[in-house]
């Protein structure tokens, strides 16, 4: 291409009037070994876009499944059931509501009399044992004096 | 819409998101964060895909505001940008590594634009999308588009030139 056509396109180019088409040109024609000097500062843009154009990212794209979102609610799942089976399983048993009150008075002092009877009894079996102590109590007086 | 259709239909325009967050982000670990962050957002609302008139603009135009929104949390984290774009370094000839050091020159001219310059610049001469499609994707009208890409390619040249002449940016 001519010189002068091309200056001319610099020029356009520079106030952003040149199509896309005519911007290709000046990169072609800036990407050649050689131009004249006083276009040689402009060599260094069109290679920069050049260049700039095939940079590619590297790192590839890892899209999140559905899978793991059913996992997740797998997990939500598990832990509700683990909550609610805390507090269920938790729970103070409930006082039996059935005393053993008894409603005529008459029966009540003869039940209430049967069972003192029965504490006395297992008193008095109890005390019978303690006959022993008494042995312990003599002993030591034989000695201490 | 299944796991590889949506792969073949992202993978088109995969690589310009990533250059465009790239260009706003500067590192590159951050625009491949950005580009998974974008494309799964698209992939979660998929079923609203078919809405959506051009679904690359539309995926551009999520990743300029996610961008937007990673470097508006930045300033107020009074975080600075690291880059560590190391390049790998494999033995080359003088001039190449002249040629491609001159060429990260124009890359940092071009990161020292205002955010929107650059972003045009970076649709319009990187990834060749035209003005009208520019327009859409930023949500600006086409004059807008044209003015600021001419201010920013002029703003390009006059830095050139400085380094040309003098050596420094």
């Amino acid at each position: 291409m001519e010189l002068s056509n091309i200056e001319k396109l610099l020029e356009k180019y520079f106030e952003g009037e040149t199509t896309i088409s005519e911007e290709k040109e000046l990169k072609v024609y800036f990407t050649r070994e050689t131009v004249p000097t006083h276009l040689e500062r402009y060599k260094d843009l069109f290679q920069f876009f050049s260049k700039e154009s095939t940079i590619t990212a590297t790192k590839d794209l890892k899209l999140k499944t559905q899978r793991k979102t059913r996992y997740a609610w797998v997990g939500v799942a598990a832990s509700v059931v683990l909550i609610a089976g805390m507090f269920l399983t938790n729970q103070p048993p409930k006082p039996d509501k059935n005393l053993g009150t008894y409603e005529d008075p008459e029966i009540a002092l003869e039940e209430t009399k049967k069972i003192l009877n029965m504490v006395s009894q297992y008193m008095n079996e109890g005390k019978q044992e303690l006959v022993y102590l008494k042995e312990f109590e003599n002993t030591k007086n034989k000695f201490i004096k | 819409m299944r796991e590889g259709a949506f792969i073949t239909l992202t993978n088109g325009f995969k690589d310009k998101l990533f250059r465009l967050a790239k260009r706003l982000l500067v590192s590159k670990e951050e625009a491949e964060d950005a580009t998974q962050e974008v494309l799964l957002k698209l992939w979660r609302n998929k079923s609203k895909m078919a809405e959506y008139k051009n679904v690359e603009a539309f995926a551009m135009t999520m990743t300029k505001n996610y961008c937007y929104d990673k470097l508006k949390a930045k300033e107020t984290g009074n975080l600075k940008i690291v880059h560590s774009n190391y390049k790998d370094e494999q033995p080359s000839l003088q001039r190449q590594v002249e040629a491609r050091d001159s060429l990260d020159w124009v890359g940092k001219i071009m990161d020292s634009l205002p955010e929107q310059q650059r972003m045009i610049i970076q649709l319009r001469d990187i990834e060749q999308y035209n003005n009208p499609e520019i327009a859409e994707m930023l949500g600006i009208n086409e004059t807008a588009v044209r003015v600021a890409l001419s201010r920013g390619r002029k703003k390009i040249r006059e830095a050139l030139l400085k380094k040309h002449n003098y050596g420094v940016v």
